[in-house]
């Protein structure tokens, strides 16, 4: 059954029959084993890696399709980078499609969709992506660009299996919005610097109704939660996730003190009260974002936040820290969880020049990353952005800067299973918070077997 | 003597209250949802029963926000062209399964009730594969090109209404010299109208309320989103509050309810038929 | 006459049928060929996915709740306006129109009213001293509350059952009348053989419906978690809450078409087919029996 070739699939739909002439039997078996035979032999990747001229081109035109994920207000600032680089290069026309999700345009790319260059996530997404992806080697040194332009944990993270199929872009930086208003109303001038602590005042910030629900909340510790996931908890509790590229969480401590302890501070408040609580909360993305409207007092969240609440809540005061480390952890404070976007180029784009023309000025011009992350506020990824006078930096944006590039700070590893890895995790620890029970080790045991059956699923050959 | 004229007005008493509750609980959830409509983004997280003040903003906002005019443009391409598709078709197949002797008409007619029967997941894979080969995700054809070669339910439909029409009808046009299409248009679709409006409603709704195929094939083109989808991704991509994601939701709905009255007869005629012919 | 229908047949059911199965022994991702692995999705399907077996049972509770609540609510709806002369009309849309509403609106619909803190349900509930609860965000209410979202949209099996007891002939009830039966026995052996074809359609419908249950259970849970963040993996919304409402079909649905293993999707369409038409075998087959006996 399997057939060998892979022909070049046909561009256009196939035409309907004309109503009323119908086709004989012939012609319909003819055109049926057509479509076996194509279909069977899947979409390969055509083309693929194609030599690189050794010079750039002199003049470059075409239109690009990029496909990214952001959407609204950060949507028009990529679209303003993009116009930038049209003027940039008047014969190249970018079409770009937004607010699309990661595993739309993984599907897209790899039905064989018209896709040139994409934005997407490292973590949920590089690890399934990438093979769809043409290498950037050949180019970053024809162009001189360095991985070494790059904060090293993004430049590590956009690499996969060996290849180097995308750069990063922006970076997410995860850290603690606290209230200030209300911390001082309990006395607290700064934030906490350790779970513990956090856990202290998260429960003396809590305030109830007189029947019995939660009023305020001092931090919301359930998982699931806006941006309560195992990968940014995990971002500084220094917990393993991998070793040898085999899933390692129940053989690290840190995982089984970091969830043991968000158990015993989910108890102490009660499940079905946060969960309550939870439900009725506003829209994470709205202006009825519960840290904004002041409802909770502290919250781990993203540097976007701060673009947010500039946007929708001018008159919240709050600051802006690293998230608390896992006390013992041997976790450094003054990092946090980081995640990235990386840029690539289609492997069967048919624009790849004017295709990585876009990819080396979104991700590798100064001026253009900093306009990036001026507008998005995300964190530049490239040094000399970070490092550029011309970032606007309120002071609550400050401290993802810096976490950024500090040592402390992890990330989840990239692999062929996407966000099945995390996901795994979260929806052990989702089940587990609500205090049913059961043997943690076993549980992360079963975490360890699941990962791994997916992974050796992947790779089977 | 009297005991059975009182039963009789208790049970009518109580059935009528019975219905009368029940009524209102099919009620309650419509009221509650266009009256959330008319709230405030903010009165929305109180759990407030009655809009105070009355925010009719928030329909302006609707259609300033979600672009409901290409969404019901969409639905109606796609429901409105796989219907004719379907009925191009199925009609004849139904015909010939119905009426007219042919070899292996029972193994096709198997073929059909199983194709009918199975959930569409099961063929899922090989077939979204196979539009891929041809590049054709991301456009509406791999949501209707299928229907011009038939709908196994359709057909199946068809084939028991066409079955209802008596033979002597057919043989008296094969006398008047009709061929089998002359006797298929002149005679039996005119015979078989109720029937082909009741396959027609059925394939519409089926198509406008469709969820799964354009979250398939053409959610990566906002330009081909249809009522269904737009309205769950609106939900999701959209910062906005409640009271305009119901407005949204009163809007898209409002089509569906507004036809039904107009055609209220031949709806549940055609309705009611799809499940007593089967 | 047949040409295109033919076609359509072959190019759509049987040849996926086969090339399904095919796809079922191999390792693909669209974007290189399928490989050869023999029956290693199947055991990873039967032995390691650590939650097929979660997305199996939730569908199977629909099939064996979902269908017969919605027939028998349906029935009983039909049989008290069958006895309405007046404004006939006037019922039969009320209990029919929410059937119309597109699925995913009135899920949207529900899940809103029925929020645990802000929704008028609970602050209804509230009024008369009962405590609501979490609804779609508790693992186990979240089904019986899509469940009641299934009976509020009954209206398309209502409408049949409707035309069906309006077909039963008068005399054989009068005919029991004058033997002295109840309402019970009439219902029990005059309107339920009578109305059994239509019984029988309906339920194979319904399973089949249920057995693809898809979209409310998908828009349940991503209205009902709130989080609906652009960088958020499809899968990590999925089944809200607590995986309680992920479905076979949607857990196929990410495999293939999230997480692009399109042979593992493809072997568990292979299980859905065997199961469906397992499914379809024993009630066709009941169905028989049923109608033998009661008539």
């Amino acid at each position: 059954m399997k057939s060998a070739i892979s022909p070049r699939p046909v561009r256009r739909p196939p035409r309907p029959h004309r109503p009323g002439r119908p086709p004989r039997l012939g012609t319909a078996l003819a055109a049926l084993s057509a479509t076996a035979a194509l279909s069977l032999t899947g979409c390969a990747v055509g083309g693929g890696d194609g030599p690189v001229a050794s010079t750039p081109p002199a003049h470059l035109s075409g239109t690009v399709q990029l496909w990214h994920h952001y959407s609204g207000r950060e949507a028009e600032v990529i679209q303003s980078v993009v116009d930038d680089f049209e003027k940039k290069y008047p014969d190249v026309k970018v079409h770009v499609h937004s607010g699309q999700q990661d595993t739309k345009i993984t599907q897209v790319v790899s039905s064989g969709g018209d896709v040139d260059a994409m934005i997407t996530n490292v973590n949920a997404t590089l690890g399934t992506a990438c093979k769809t992806m043409a290498d950037l080697t050949p180019y970053m040194r024809r162009d001189g660009v360095s991985t070494a332009d790059f904060q090293g944990i993004f430049a590590q993270a956009t690499a996969f299996d060996g290849r180097r199929c995308s750069l990063p872009t922006t970076s997410d930086v995860y850290g603690l919005y606290f209230n200030t208003a209300l911390l001082a109303k309990a006395g607290y001038t700064q934030p906490p610097r350790t779970l513990a602590q956090l856990e202290d005042m998260a429960l003396k910030l809590t305030t109830y109704n007189s029947d019995g629900s939660i009023k305020t909340l001092g931090f919301n510790p359930l998982v699931g939660f806006q941006q309560n996931t195992s990968a940014t908890f995990g971002g500084t509790a220094g917990v393993t996730w991998m070793k040898d590229g085999d899933s390692a969480v129940a053989s690290s401590p840190q995982w089984r003190r970091l969830i043991a302890w968000q158990r015993a501070f989910v108890k102490k408040i009660g499940y079905g009260k946060l969960k309550t609580f939870t439900a009725g909360l506003g829209d994470e993305w709205s202006a009825n974002n519960a840290f904004q409207t002041g409802r909770i007092a502290m919250t781990l969240d993203g540097e976007w936040r701060v673009a947010f609440i500039q946007d929708q809540a001018k008159k919240l005061r709050y600051g802006t820290a690293p998230f608390p480390v896992l006390d013992g952890s041997g976790q450094k404070y003054g990092g946090g969880f980081v995640s990235a976007a990386d840029i690539g180029i289609d492997k069967r784009s048919r624009h790849k020049e004017a295709a990585w023309a876009l990819v080396k000025y979104i991700a590798a011009d100064t001026d253009a990353a900093v306009k990036l992350a001026n507008g998005v506020k995300n964190i530049p990824t490239l040094k000399s952005a970070a490092a550029s006078p011309k970032l606007q930096a309120p002071v609550q944006y400050q401290t993802f800067i810096d976490a950024s590039g500090s040592p402390a700070s992890a990330t989840s590893p990239v692999t062929e299973i996407g966000s099945t890895l995390t996901a795994t995790m979260d929806n052990f620890w989702t089940t587990y918070q609500e205090g049913s029970g059961g043997d943690l080790t076993g549980g992360l045991k079963k975490v360890d077997r699941d990962i791994n059956n997916a992974l050796s699923l992947r790779r089977a050959k | 003597m009297s005991t059975v004229p009182v039963r009789r007005t208790l049970a009518y008493v109580a059935e009528h209250a019975l219905l009368i509750a029940l009524g209102l609980i099919f009620l309650v959830p419509v009221a509650f949802v266009v009256l959330t409509s008319f709230m405030g983004g903010h009165q929305t997280l109180t759990g407030a029963l009655w809009p105070h003040p009355w925010q009719w903003s928030n329909y302006s906002t609707a259609f300033h926000t979600a672009p409901l005019l290409r969404w019901f443009g969409n639905s109606l391409l796609y429901a409105g062209a796989s219907t004719l598709f379907m009925l191009i078709s199925s009609v004849p197949m139904a015909y010939v399964l119905a009426k007219v002797r042919i070899r292996f008409a029972g193994a096709i007619f198997f073929a059909v009730i199983i194709a009918m029967l199975l959930p569409p997941q099961v063929t899922q894979v090989p077939i979204y594969v196979m539009w891929a080969q041809f590049r054709v995700v991301g456009t509406m054809w791999p949501l209707i090109l299928p229907h011009l070669f038939g709908n196994a339910f359709s057909i199946f439909l068809l084939r028991q209404f066409f079955l209802s029409i008596p033979t002597e009808y057919i043989d008296a046009a094969r006398m008047d010299g009709n061929g089998e299409w002359g006797i298929l248009t002149r005679v039996m679709v005119p015979m078989a109208k109720p029937g082909i409006a009741a396959a027609s409603i059925f394939m519409f709704f089926q198509c406008w309320n469709d969820y799964y195929g354009p979250l398939l094939y053409t959610s990566e083109n906002p330009d081909l989103w249809t009522v269904s989808y737009g309205l769950a991704s609106f939900h999701g991509s959209h910062s906005t509050d409640w009271g305009v994601i119901m407005a949204v939701t009163t809007l898209a709905t409002l089509p569906v309810v507004l036809v039904f009255f107009l055609a209220q007869r031949t709806f549940v005629e055609g309705i009611t038929l799809t499940g007593v012919k089967g | 006459m047949m040409a295109l229908a033919t076609i359509g047949l072959l190019v759509f059911f049987l040849y996926p049928l086969c090339a399904n199965v095919y796809l079922s022994f191999t390792n693909y991702d669209l974007a290189s060929s399928p490989k050869w692995i023999g029956l290693r999705n199947y055991t990873y399907l039967f032995t390691q996915d650590p939650r097929v077996w979660h997305a199996a049972r939730n569908t199977l509770w629909f099939v064996v709740i979902l269908v017969p609540v919605r027939m028998v609510c349906s029935l009983g709806i039909a049989l008290l306006l069958t006895r309405r002369k007046r404004a006939s009309g006037f019922w039969r849309t009320l209990f029919y129109v929410p059937a119309l509403v597109p699925p995913v609106a009135s899920v949207v619909g529900f899940v809103f009213l029925f929020n645990p803190g802000t929704g008028p349900v609970n602050t209804l509930l509230k009024t008369f001293g009962i405590k609501g609860p979490l609804w779609f965000n508790d693992p186990s209410l979240s089904k019986p509350s899509l469940l009641l979202l299934g009976v509020w949209m009954m209206g398309d099996v209502m409408v049949i059952f409707l035309a069906a007891l309006l077909d039963v002939p008068k005399d054989q009830y009068e005919a029991a009348e004058l033997d002295g039966a109840g309402g019970r026995q009439k219902l029990w052996y005059i309107t339920l053989p009578n109305i059994s074809p239509v019984l029988l359609f309906s339920a194979v419908t319904g399973v089949i419906a249920a057995l693809q249950y898809f979209t409310e259970a998908a828009v349940a849970s991503s209205v009902a978690n709130g989080k609906t963040g652009i960088d958020a993996g499809a899968d990590q919304l999925l089944g809200y809450p607590n995986d309680s409402l992920l479905t076979y079909t949607q857990w196929m649905y990410v495999q293939g078409f999230s997480s692009f293993q399109l042979g593992y999707a493809a072997a568990m369409a292979v299980v859905l087919f065997v199961v469906a038409a397992a499914v379809m075998a024993v009630l066709l087959r009941k169905a028989g029996l049923f109608r033998r006996k009661g008539v």
